[in-house]
């Protein structure tokens, strides 16, 4: 308390301006210096000793040394590459699925009126809600062999369908399920920054539905597009629950992969490697992401 | 200034209160009770244990606490351990599915009583077959699980059901989608099915396996046939070699009717035919050549627990009539005493489950071995000879 008067006078003195915004230059540092210190500790170390344990090995004389030979198992294994391939095959797929689910789902939110919207949106928001392990056993009941869908199916005379269940694409079903809201929410927050004036004008002028969605819609939410994309790619890459549950016994996602080789068979070093691998995919959405984020605020 | 005194003052009372929270003292006749078990063993105890006991010895409680899995209890037996020879409390008093084995040394340190020399009315109940597959004084076998085979009696006649792994797989391949086990390291129903199969490749004598007797070359040389009847299984499980991810899935699969028959622990199925998720039509048979492997729980009892005499009466409670009878009909489990020593009536109901002998595959390196092993070589349905 005894320096309060004084920090009164510097903030009042005519000189007292630049002392008081350099004060504030640092203030700002230090009230960053938090989280970024946090993110440093939590995340970035952790990356950082995990790249570490997997190069640098015990070389079998007590000491350790630089070796790449848990990567080289890693891409000359034909069951890790197998699992690799899987999960970027999915990621892939529930990424251009929940494009084309979600976008018209968002354009009906924007541009219509009405009662019906509301619902439309909370049923697209519900997912949000339901934990991951309900949904799979849920999925079971359902789409699993003699679920729901075959006894519909078998009440109107049609053959049973070969169950989504314990394929790949039991997980890229769940999995699309599961990511609808955020996928909405962010494309939703994209097509704020559509006017209706510039829609009413193309139409004014003659633009068909095809023209405004593609000239004037589209461009405008490029960037949103980009974002859901990024964000639905790291939800699923790294995804456990419905692949573990829904998915084949083998391959299997990186996700349950990591855990079953670090849990089950004892082995750190190489769960770790998985994990390096996914991180190293993972970290070019997340530069798509940051650099669309940059991007955005320049503009 | 004021404002900045409330907030001091505050602040000390809260941090003393977390700090007498921290240091409380066990209470006399609360017996603090640790599980590693699933739900419906914590309802077991919950609904059916605890208020006969309290009902029977006024003055004493049971304060359950759930410790997750294995590794939860652990660290509560790590925390005894450290106690062990200081006046320091460790606020445990009795363990549920553990292991006197772990932590390690902790035997050799004393931390378990030694239940055999401790007295217990009811502890010459206990089942022969269970003490010998133990061989531990300070484990106390309760209840027991074994896996076997649960199908649907509307599909198969219970007089045409396979009986041993011969006919099993006779049956599998002559009845292709209708049968499905799950991944071996997700759930143990799939997993003792895959140990059965293993010891079918090695001359059905469980004693070959070991607890310490793994090497690569044995591995090899004793797992490698049991993939190859594996993979010869695998085109006529459902969807030509789909495995599900944990017992609860079979079960699921079983009561939609989209298998006929699956390997499932005892308990879970009872328990499951008990609450309506599988039809009362459900059948149980176990293997007459060999036995699906299984295994008991037990408890076990730190030797320096403040409430140690009033968890000794807990447990010589637990193995009376009226408690080891409830096993069977409340949890769905075996019981750990003999079956002379349960209600009559319902050893004549049970008597096609009772085991007369249950194998147990030691963990370890084995199973490290198989988890991996099945994986790469059945789990990916690729012929070898491709």
């Amino acid at each position: 308390m005894t320096d309060a008067p004084a920090g009164i006078a510097a903030a009042t003195s005519p000189a007292g301006d630049i002392v008081g915004s350099r004060n504030r230059w640092y203030l700002g540092l230090l009230l960053v210096a938090a989280p970024v210190l946090l993110v440093c500790w939590l995340i970035i170390y952790p990356i950082l000793s995990a790249v570490v344990q997997t190069v640098w090995l015990p070389d079998g004389a007590g000491g350790h040394a630089f070796s790449l030979q848990t990567y080289a198992f890693f891409f000359s294994d034909g069951y890790s590459l197998a699992n690799l391939w899987i999960t970027l095959w999915t990621t892939f797929v529930c990424a251009v699925l929940l494009l084309v689910i979600c976008l018209p789902i968002a354009l009906y939110l924007r541009f219509s009126e009405g009662r019906l919207p509301a619902y439309v949106q909370a049923l697209a928001i519900f997912p949000m809600f339901v934990p991951s392990i309900i949904l799979s056993y849920a999925f079971i009941r359902v789409m699993g062999p003699n679920g729901m869908v075959d006894i519909i199916l078998n009440a109107v005379h049609l053959p049973k369908i070969r169950s989504p269940y314990l394929t790949p694409w039991g997980p890229v079903i769940g999995l699309v399920w599961d990511h609808i809201p955020l996928t909405v929410l962010i494309l939703l927050s994209g097509l704020g920054n559509v006017s209706n004036q510039s829609v009413e004008a193309a139409r004014d002028v003659g633009a068909g539905r095809l023209t405004v969605l593609w000239h004037i819609i589209l461009p405008r939410i490029g960037n949103s597009i980009l974002v859901a994309a990024s964000f639905a790619v790291l939800g699923i890459f790294s995804a456990f629950t419905i692949p573990y549950v829904l998915g084949p016994a083998a391959p299997e996602m990186m996700g349950p992969f990591m855990q079953r080789t670090f849990r089950e068979l004892y082995d750190p070093t190489n769960a770790i490697t998985q994990a390096v691998v996914s991180f190293g995919f993972c970290i070019v959405f997340g530069l798509f992401y940051v650099r669309s984020v940059a991007r955005n605020q320049r503009t | 200034m004021k404002r900045r005194d409330f907030i001091v003052g505050a602040g000390t009372a809260a941090a003393a209160l977390a700090l007498t929270s921290r240091t409380a003292m066990a209470e006399a006749g609360r017996i603090d009770w640790y599980t590693s078990s699933d739900q419906n063993v914590l309802d077991f105890w919950t609904n059916v244990v605890q208020p006969k006991f309290q009902a029977a010895n006024p003055g004493i409680t049971i304060n359950m606490v759930d410790g997750g899995d294995n590794a939860g209890l652990q660290a509560i037996a790590e925390r005894a351990l450290a106690a062990l020879g200081s006046s320091a409390d460790p606020q445990a008093d009795i363990f549920e599915g553990f292991d006197a084995r772990q932590p390690v040394g902790a035997i050799d340190k004393g931390l378990w009583v030694d239940v055999k020399a401790a007295g217990l009315s009811n502890y010459s109940k206990i089942n022969p077959l269970a003490l010998q597959l133990d061989g531990l004084p300070q484990n106390l076998p309760y209840r027991g699980s074994q896996v076997l085979l649960a199908y649907d009696t509307t599909k198969l006649a219970p007089a045409d059901v396979p009986k041993t792994w011969e006919a099993l797989v006779a049956w599998i391949k002559a009845n292709p989608g209708q049968f499905i086990y799950n991944r071996p390291n997700k759930g143990g129903s799939g997993g003792n099915f895959v140990r059965r199969a293993i010891y079918e490749a090695n001359g059905r004598d469980p004693s070959v396996f070991k607890v310490d007797n793994y090497s690569a070359e044995a591995g090899a040389k004793m797992l490698e046939p049991a993939w190859a009847m594996l993979q010869d299984l695998a085109p006529s499980l459902m969807d030509q070699g789909a495995y599900t991810s944990g017992n609860t899935q079979s079960i699921q699969l079983l009561g939609q009717g989209a298998v006929t028959m699956i390997p499932a622990w005892s308990d879970q199925t009872i328990s499951a035919i008990n609450q309506g998720a599988l039809p009362e039509t459900t059948g149980l048979v176990q293997l007459q050549d060999l036995g699906f492997p299984g295994g008991f729980s037990r408890l076990v009892i730190p030797s320096n627990g403040v409430n140690k005499e009033a968890a000794l009466k807990l447990a010589d409670f637990v193995l009376s009539e009226e408690i080891q009878s409830a096993v069977l009909t409340e949890l769905g489990g075996f019981p750990g005493v003999s079956w002379d020593y349960v209600d009559a009536a319902l050893r004549e109901k049970f008597k096609d489950v009772i085991p007369a002998s249950i194998p147990v595959f030691p963990g370890g390196d084995w199973e490290k071995a198989i988890n991996e092993g099945w994986y790469r070589a059945v789990a990916p349905n690729v012929d070898p000879n491709s």
